[in-house]
């Protein structure tokens, strides 16, 4: 069964063609990892990945676990088992994060046909993620992102993923915006997560990011295309010469 | 039936008809008005509703058979029905409560205020058929829960005056429970005095064949505060227009507004605060949801006078527009004759906030759900300040609400 396999994917926006003839094979249990300039369209894939409905997408196609992907909105990707690490997560006052992890992660069971879960075995779900993760269950009674400094918004994201247990994740720019210490937190985080049933997506301008998470493949992404692949040494490259001489 | 028949075929039997002043001044509201001698184009009174609308009824009234009761519960509780604009009268140590009779024509010829170019406040100065007096006594702390019944067919023309005297400390709740076809024009006068604190919340639900036209007129005197939340969920067209003098040092008032529209509803609102005493405050804010072909307005107005020194007034509107065919106008109004003062004005109307909605989408929640987290979450902060029984009763109509949508 192919895990995620993205053939010949061409997307635009508002007619400026962002993603061009586009190829990736992720197998089950991998970490890919992809940097490239800014306006290279990693974000976009990001997005793509995820269903965003902005994108226009021209021809292609993006198979994951035997489904075609472009066949299903966000919210079914997400519950086949998708999942994007936001490089801006949303601030949603009012919306407390309690509940609206127990309905997402409630959809994802229902989707799957399997039983719910009542108020009190996700509370426990959600405390002992949250104490794995070493993240104060005060944060729990807050709203969405609302009024979280830019390091607890990128850790509330990994708490998501921890509950949602998705089979894919995406990480778009994890690092942006990011202290040592934060960036060395939510790396444990991914790593802690890390096994060999899912598989990540990891997209980031540094190589820092990676030498914390050690991908298997490492790939360049320009004008809309993957331009080179290698292994973490190719990061170390680009690290020390830049994009120039790719 | 016309305006002219109403007015003729029904004058013995206003409320006061026996005043030769109110009288006089009654019938040159009318032939103002059958004149159209008022600003027909900028006439905030006529926002969302036409002319025609508010001339054309059947004016129908008769006081009630019934002996609309008050029920006292621990003491401080005061459960007041009123049936077609009459309640029971009733005196103790906290309140005294009336109705209005042909001898209190001097209160009502002394009222004036802001008024002037409404005409929905002249309908109610013409047609006047029923008031009630509420005077809440010094030092008082209690509850006052208010019930409107309203017959079918029936046209209310109602004009209150609540007193609150000084230190008084009042929760006072106004519930509608209108049957079909009914003109409900509700005046309130209300005075706070020193001291006092009225925390007023408003609940507005009932069926599309009702009117409801709720004006309130509060003064504040020193150090006093008015609070007002209303909550709009009524299928049948309401007009909400408040207004409040802060006449004493350091008083202040809030009003806020929450409306939830779907279909072809209708609703008109407007706040006006004027500050003319140093260290005032006050907020205005009004949200609205609007689904279908709804149509709301808001107009927000804040004055503050030459020596209203050390004011601060601040005033915003949000609105929700769930499709491309329902609006909202909102007119935000400033107007500083002071130089000393915190002031401001924002107003946002727009669909969901997108990035929201796919925030929550890719979280596995459907898009109908996440819709509805997000509508929720707009009045979630409004709720925190309610008593839990009104906040219950809101959250289960919003539930309605948000499962009536498409």
């Amino acid at each position: 069964m192919i895990f995620l396999n993205i053939n010949n994917l061409n997307v635009s926006i508002e007619g400026k063609k962002i993603l061009d003839d586009f190829n990736l094979t992720i197998n089950q249990g991998e970490v890919h990892a992809i940097m490239g300039p800014n306006g290279s369209g990693k974000s976009t894939l990001a997005n793509v990945l995820a269903g965003n409905e902005d994108y226009e997408i021209n021809s292609g196609k993006i198979i994951f676990k035997d489904l075609n992907l472009l066949d299903l909105n966000i919210e079914e990707r997400a519950q086949k088992g998708v999942f994007l690490a936001f490089q801006y997560p949303v601030e949603i006052p009012g919306v407390n994060i309690t509940p609206f992890l127990q309905s997402s992660i409630n959809s994802k069971l229902k989707n799957a046909k399997k039983p719910e879960l009542d108020n009190l075995s996700f509370a426990k779900l959600l405390r002992k993620k949250a104490e794995e993760l070493g993240i104060n269950t005060d944060m729990l009674k807050r709203s969405i992102n609302t009024g979280f400094s830019g390091g607890e918004k990128k850790r509330y994201e990994i708490l998501q993923m921890s509950v949602l247990n998705p089979e894919f994740a995406i990480f778009d720019e994890t690092d942006s915006g990011l202290d040592v210490d934060a960036l060395r937190i939510v790396t444990e985080g991914i790593n802690k997560f890390k096994n060999e049933k899912n598989s990540f997506l990891i997209i980031t301008h540094y190589q820092k990011l990676l030498d914390y998470i050690r991908p298997d493949h490492v790939h360049i992404m320009r004008n809309g295309k993957i331009v080179k692949s290698g292994d973490i040494s190719l990061a170390g490259e680009i690290e020390e010469s830049g994009y120039q001489n790719i | 039936m016309t305006l002219e028949d109403n007015f003729n075929f029904h004058s013995k039997e206003y409320i006061f008809s026996n005043d030769n002043f109110l009288s006089k001044e009654r019938e040159n509201i009318f032939n103002k008005i059958k004149l159209k001698d008022f600003d027909k184009k900028n006439n905030e009174s006529l926002k969302n509703i036409s002319f025609s609308d508010l001339s054309l009824f059947n004016y129908c009234y008769h006081s009630t058979d019934e002996d609309p009761n008050i029920i006292l519960q621990d003491k401080y509780i005061y459960k007041i029905n009123i049936v077609n604009g009459v309640c029971k009268n009733y005196e103790d140590e906290n309140i005294e409560i009336r109705n209005v009779t042909n001898l209190d024509s001097k209160k009502f010829a002394d009222q004036n205020g802001n008024n002037i170019d409404d005409l929905v406040i002249d309908f109610n100065k013409i047609f006047l058929n029923s008031g009630i007096f509420i005077n809440v006594k010094k030092n008082s702390k209690l509850k006052l829960d208010l019930l409107h019944t309203t017959y079918k067919n029936y046209t209310i023309f109602q004009n209150n005056i609540f007193t609150f005297q000084d230190n008084c400390e009042v929760e006072l709740q106004d519930e509608f429970n209108l049957s079909n076809n009914t003109i409900n024009n509700i005046n309130y006068n209300i005075q706070v005095n020193n001291k006092s604190v009225v925390k007023h919340n408003v609940f507005q639900n009932f069926s599309n064949s009702n009117k409801l036209y709720l004006t309130t007129n509060t003064v504040c005197e020193k150090d006093s505060s008015f609070s007002q939340n209303t909550y709009n969920f009524a299928n049948g067209f309401v007009r909400n227009f408040h207004y409040v003098e802060l006449n004493g040092e350091f008083a202040n008032a809030t009003l806020n507004g929450c409306f939830f529209l779907k279909d072809k509803n209708l609703c008109s609102n407007k706040t006006h605060i004027v500050h003319n005493s140093e260290n005032c405050e006050s907020n205005q804010t009004y949200k609205g949801i609007l689904n279908d072909y709804a149509k709301a307005n808001y107009f927000s107005n804040t004055f503050v006078s030459k020596n209203a020194q050390k004011t601060e007034g601040y005033q915003l509107s949000k609105g929700i527009l769930l499709t491309d065919h329902c609006s909202f106008f909102s007119k935000p109004e400033l107007r500083i004759f002071a130089d000393d003062v915190k002031c401001s004005h924002g107003s946002t109307i727009g669909p969901v906030d997108e990035s929201a909605l796919y925030y929550l989408r890719s979280r596995g929640i459907n898009k109908n759900e996440a819709m509805k987290m997000l509508i929720a979450s707009f009045i979630e902060d409004d709720l925190k300040n309610l008593n839990e029984n009104i906040a219950n009763k809101i959250n289960q109509n919003l539930s309605d609400y948000l499962s009536s949508l498409r």
